[in-house]
């Protein structure tokens, strides 16, 4: 049986593949998107979403809905896959999903985002949902009166220790740097909080526990000293890594696996394959850039399908 | 009707797609705040031996996450 074919496949669900499903829509090219959910990073935002025009405040997940309630008012066919492969056979693609099979289609936009950047030290994976978390915005209340970690000085690992003096009794901020990187607002309440240490130079080394996590260890990398915390709870916010598993031979990538792109046109190395938002090596990663980055590559895409 | 139990938090987006995917298949279900219910927070974790939300009880078997095939599978949900 021959595969189900479209114009365009869009794969992701976050704002650029939603940003490019509604422009793809309007200009009546068959569509579908491969999404395993909707919402990208959004979904994982510990606080409000306060820099995206038209909303003062809003929350990830209400933000999220309101992008797919808008995707949903056009016919635009949605299944919710992981994607496994993307082949290039003369002019047409087929994209092989986990599940549902193969699909077809003359141009894709790669819009898959970035996932959690996992620590790679001994006893992360093995601890995952027994104490290791990425996202501190679905667990922290689990964490109830206990002792936490978050790796990671930056900005989301600041969002997430604040977060977490809601529910947990005590939050240790571990950076491996000797300073930290964050808002300088957001540096003061934690600064402020009774329940957050701020601990520089930590280079943390393992995770232990039995059943579930007990403690970390890491090393002072001024003194070279090292040491243990006893916690049962470890965040992991040390930024992302693009999901770019399923397209290796068909783009180029820079150092940081980002997918290389034409900045004018979203454009990859591979004809009529285009990509868009926090996969690519965009300088900088938002909402708001995300989006403009989709309607950008769906633009590009209703140029390459006239040709 | 199968017997079914949602541990959630207000703030996990996961738990909200899972609730509306109940909701939209008319499964009527139990929904337990774990962010502010101790015992129930307890009860999860000793049932899922694990931290992480959502998880959903069906007829006494654990689900963790919104695993919508396995979910759909135990409650008999065409896609």
């Amino acid at each position: 049986m021959a595969n189900k074919k479209y114009d365009l496949i869009i794969i992701g669900g976050g704002p650029a593949a939603i940003a490019a499903g509604i422009y793809a829509a309007r200009a009546k090219i068959n569509t579908l998107i491969i999404a395993k959910t909707f919402g990208g990073q959004m979904t994982r935002k510990t606080v409000s979403i306060e820099n995206y025009p038209g909303f003062k405040s809003i929350s990830g997940a209400d933000l999220v809905k309101k992008f797919v309630e808008h995707l949903q008012e056009y016919n635009v066919k949605i299944v919710s896959d992981s994607t496994g492969v993307i082949k290039k056979i003369g002019k047409t693609f087929s994209v092989k999903t986990a599940h549902e099979g193969w699909f077809d289609a003359m141009a894709v936009i790669v819009a898959s985002g970035a996932d959690p950047r996992p620590l790679e030290v001994p006893g992360e994976k093995e601890f995952i949902g027994r104490g290791v978390s990425y996202c501190t915005a679905c667990d922290a209340p689990i964490f109830a009166d206990k002792a936490v970690a978050v790796i990671g000085g930056g900005n989301s690992g600041f969002e997430a220790a604040l977060a977490l003096t809601k529910y947990a009794k005590k939050i240790y901020i571990l950076e491996y740097a000797a300073e930290v990187k964050a808002e300088e607002s957001n540096i003061n309440l934690a600064q402020k909080s009774k329940k957050i240490k701020i601990m520089t130079s930590v280079e943390v080394k393992k995770i232990l526990g039995d059943k579930f996590v007990s403690s970390v260890e890491y090393q002072n990398r001024r003194t070279g000293q090292a040491a243990a915390l006893d916690v049962q709870g470890v965040f992991v916010e040390i930024g992302s890594i693009p999901a770019t598993g399923f397209v290796k031979d068909l783009v180029d990538f820079n150092e940081r696996d980002e997918i290389i792109i034409d900045s004018r046109t979203c454009a990859t190395k591979t004809a009529g394959l285009f990509a868009a938002g926090d996969v690519t090596d965009v300088q900088y990663k938002q909402i708001g850039i995300a989006a403009g980055e989709g309607v950008k590559a769906l633009f590009s895409v209703a140029n390459y399908l006239r040709k | 009707m199968p017997k079914v139990k949602v541990f959630s938090t207000p703030t996990c987006p996961y738990c909200v797609t899972l609730k509306e995917f109940l909701k939209k298949n008319n499964i009527e279900f139990e929904d337990v705040n774990v962010a502010e219910d101790a015992a129930a927070r307890e009860e999860m974790i000793e049932k899922s031996q694990q931290m992480g939300v959502p998880v959903v009880e069906i007829d006494g078997q654990i689900v963790i996450g919104f695993d919508k095939e396995k979910i759909s599978q135990l409650l008999g949900i065409k896609k």
